[in-house]
């Protein structure tokens, strides 16, 4: 699990909270209709006195202290009380959400979920956000609205039905002390892994960091990112997946422990790289290695491993349960998160280190300035570098298909 | 451990005492071992494998935990802990009374209701009952007492049913008949016997509701950021392990104080003041003579061994 994306809830855990899904339909529309504003002074009016519960991944402290120490005193001054509500998984806020709706509760007590991905899905599917609100927010003008990660969240259409928060990217890491030669595709990187027996290893998927290593491994043997169609094809999946099963299959000897097990998680590999028992790590939230290497955790050596061929990013987003009992409250933080100011002081590498969802070539010369001013971090390198060649995220359909296909071919070989 | 008692036959000696003294040690170092990783890793600002201990030592746990919100987290465990034991206890004590002396029909079978909970598996019920829990607009702090409250009789009445199972109801009678008023019984007959019971039960009760985590996130709905939520989501983390390491010696330290009191609970031996008609305030002999017993049914006759 990493800061840069609330963990992705995988399709098969997804599958707790069906059962409330389909219940949910009958549950009673919220107070709050998204209609109820066209005036952002309206809602700045309702939101004083409002508390708002922003429910997210917890096992950050960076993102923590950001929230505490930062944004909370920020929307203090609008008259708005920020909570934060630490989960272990993304899962347990929508879990909640839909167990308000089944009962007909329109005074929800989540009112913000740092969210994406399947989550996002879910929460749709379920009519459990609000939608069509973020136009009233004054931050997005400073947004691109063309900008292809906030138009649609791994696959599934944002339709103003979430705030956009951060930017990530899928990111390899390795230590400069321990790699001489550092490869510069994924190619590269497998034929290294290969040439350096128990140095590399990558999480089991339906783990999210490895099953987005698994879809970075199917673009690069497919012959790049755009010969694998986005919509998921039972045909395209049958065309593409053996070469990337034989890739994969050919590899496991080389791998840590001989690739009789794998990491369960993102911080199991993560905790494999700190205790330098491998070379090489990955992240989809590279905003934590600056952090994990001034305190100690990973080696001095840590270095970004930027590759040609590009890696797969996305954003990650706020969004606002139908029933919130603070929907004004949870547009203003929303809108605050948004604002330059707030996203200069996040993406400063000793506070969070999280990339803006803003345009910066958009702003103005003072705010752009601001951005221009950011310290660089030692370790991770600005958003332009390591989204050079970014390509988009498959849709979700592929994700079970190809963990599904990664365990009977891959893990049982 | 027991302190022997005066008795020449009982006291043990010799090989017999070695050995027990052996046992003692072991299952000490048996509990106390896995805390030993726990302490070191608290006051380790860096440990990486393959090192046997950390790599540098500091304080940086500490501040770390303070960052995760840990001491307003304990302090709200510690409330939800108290409440859950003030409620779960003297439900499961009248509940085990009325078991085992015989006001219960089908007592075997409330038994095993009692015990119902602790088969349930926790999520499936917890989801079930949240939505009741929302559709009454029960409010969530409250709804998580109530949860733990019923997680936590099973273990209560298991406790106090032991108790009444040693328990003589002659003692009660006999304050009656010497003119002490119901209340009187209470206070100085009843409770003081029970007590250590009360005391452990209070402490399995406690437990109950600090070490939960699924009832408070579920049912609580984010309203009670307890010490096994932050803990839970810091461990969920990289590069925490001091931090969750402090946090999880802090989480022992509450009930390991508690058990010190509960097992100082009627060791102090109350000089138990008689509980004659001298304790009681004067009353007309009349009014002592047209009480009828307390319970419907008679106890039964106790048999002389």
């Amino acid at each position: 699990m990493t800061s840069a994306h609330p963990r992705s809830v995988r399709l098969a855990a997804a599958a707790s909270a069906l059962p409330l899904l389909a219940l949910v339909g009958c549950a009673a529309p919220a107070a709050t209709a998204p209609g109820a504003y066209d005036e952002w002074d309206q809602v700045l009016a309702d939101a004083k006195g409002q508390t708002v519960q922003l429910w997210m991944y917890g096992g950050d402290d960076q993102g923590n202290a950001y929230v505490d120490d930062i944004l909370a005193p920020a929307v203090a001054e609008y008259g708005v009380t920020l909570e934060r509500v630490p989960v272990t998984d993304t899962r347990d806020a929508l879990n909640r959400v839909f167990t308000e709706l089944q009962a007909g509760r329109s005074d929800g007590t989540v009112d913000l979920i740092w969210v994406n991905g399947d989550n996002f899905r879910t929460g749709r599917e379920a009519d459990a956000w609000l939608c069509g609100w973020t136009d009233l927010l004054p931050s997005m003008a400073n947004t691109d609205p063309a900008d292809p990660l906030l138009e649609s969240d791994f696959g599934t259409p944002v339709d103003g039905c979430e705030a956009p928060w951060h930017k990530a990217q899928f990111t390899l890491v390795y230590n400069a002390d321990t790699v001489a030669e550092p490869p510069t595709t994924m190619a590269e990187v497998l034929d290294w892994a290969e040439a350096n027996p128990g140095r590399f290893t990558y999480p089991a998927p339906p783990d999210f960091t490895g099953s987005v290593f698994v879809r970075e491994v199917l673009a690069s043997v497919s012959g790049g990112a755009d010969e694998v169609p986005a919509a998921f094809s039972q045909a395209a999946f049958d065309e593409l997946s053996p070469a990337l099963y034989d890739r994969l299959t050919g590899l496991a000897p080389s791998l840590w422990r001989g690739g009789d097990t794998y990491p369960a998680n993102e911080a199991e590999l993560g905790q494999l790289f700190a205790d330098g028992q491998v070379d090489m790590t990955m992240t989809y939230g590279p905003a934590t290695l600056t952090d994990l290497v001034a305190d100690g955790t990973y080696p001095a050596g840590t270095t970004v491993l930027p590759l040609e061929d590009g890696t797969v990013g996305n954003a990650s987003f706020l969004g606002l349960p139908v029933n919130s009992d603070a929907s004004a409250g949870a547009m203003v933080v929303a809108n605050v998160a948004l604002s330059v100011e707030q996203q200069v002081a996040k993406a400063k590498p000793d506070v969070w280190g999280q990339f803006t969802v803003l345009d910066i070539d958009g702003l103005d010369a003072a705010d752009r300035s601001l951005f221009d001013a950011l310290p660089q971090s030692p370790v991770v390198p600005p958003f332009d570098v390591l989204s050079r060649n970014a390509h988009g995220e498959l849709s979700a359909e592929w994700v079970p298909a190809l963990d599904e296909g990664w365990r009977t071919n891959v893990l049982s070989r | 451990m027991t302190r022997p008692t005066g008795s020449a036959l009982t006291v043990s000696r010799g090989a017999g005492r070695a050995g027990r003294i052996l046992v003692s040690a072991v299952l000490i170092v048996w509990f106390a071992l896995p805390l030993l990783p726990l302490v070191l890793w608290s006051f380790a600002d860096a440990w990486s494998y393959p090192s046997p201990l950390p790599t540098a030592w500091g304080v940086g746990g500490v501040e770390a935990a303070t960052g995760f919100g840990a001491w307003p987290a304990f302090v709200r465990s510690i409330a939800l802990g108290l409440a859950v034991a003030a409620i779960a206890t003297p439900l499961g004590a009248l509940a085990a009374r009325a078991l085992t002396f015989g006001a219960v029909p089908f007592p075997r079978t409330v038994s095993a209701l009692l015990l119902a909970p602790i088969a349930l598996p926790p999520f499936a019920a917890v989801l079930g009952v949240n939505v009741l829990l929302l559709r009454a607009f029960v409010p969530s702090v409250l709804g998580v007492v109530l949860v733990l409250v019923v997680l936590a009789i099973p273990y209560t009445a298991f406790v106090m049913r032991t108790a009444y199972g040693a328990y003589d109801r002659a003692y009660e009678d006999e304050a009656r008949l010497l003119g002490a008023s119901r209340l009187q019984v209470l206070r100085r007959v009843h409770l003081p016997m029970i007590a250590p019971a009360l005391g452990r039960a209070a402490f399995l009760a406690f437990l109950v509701a600090w070490s939960d985590y699924i009832v408070t996130v579920i049912i609580g709905g984010g309203e009670l950021v307890t010490l096994p939520l932050v803990v839970a989501g810091a461990a969920a983390g990289l590069g925490n392990d001091a931090a969750v390491a402090v946090m999880s010696l802090a989480a022992v330290v509450p009930p390991f104080l508690l058990l010190i009191a509960t097992l100082s609970v009627g060791r102090s031996g109350r000089a138990g003041r008689s509980t004659t008609a001298g304790g009681a305030r004067p009353r007309t002999p009349g009014v002592v003579a047209t009480r009828t017993p307390a319970s419907a049914t008679p106890p039964k006759e106790k048999v002389p061994a």
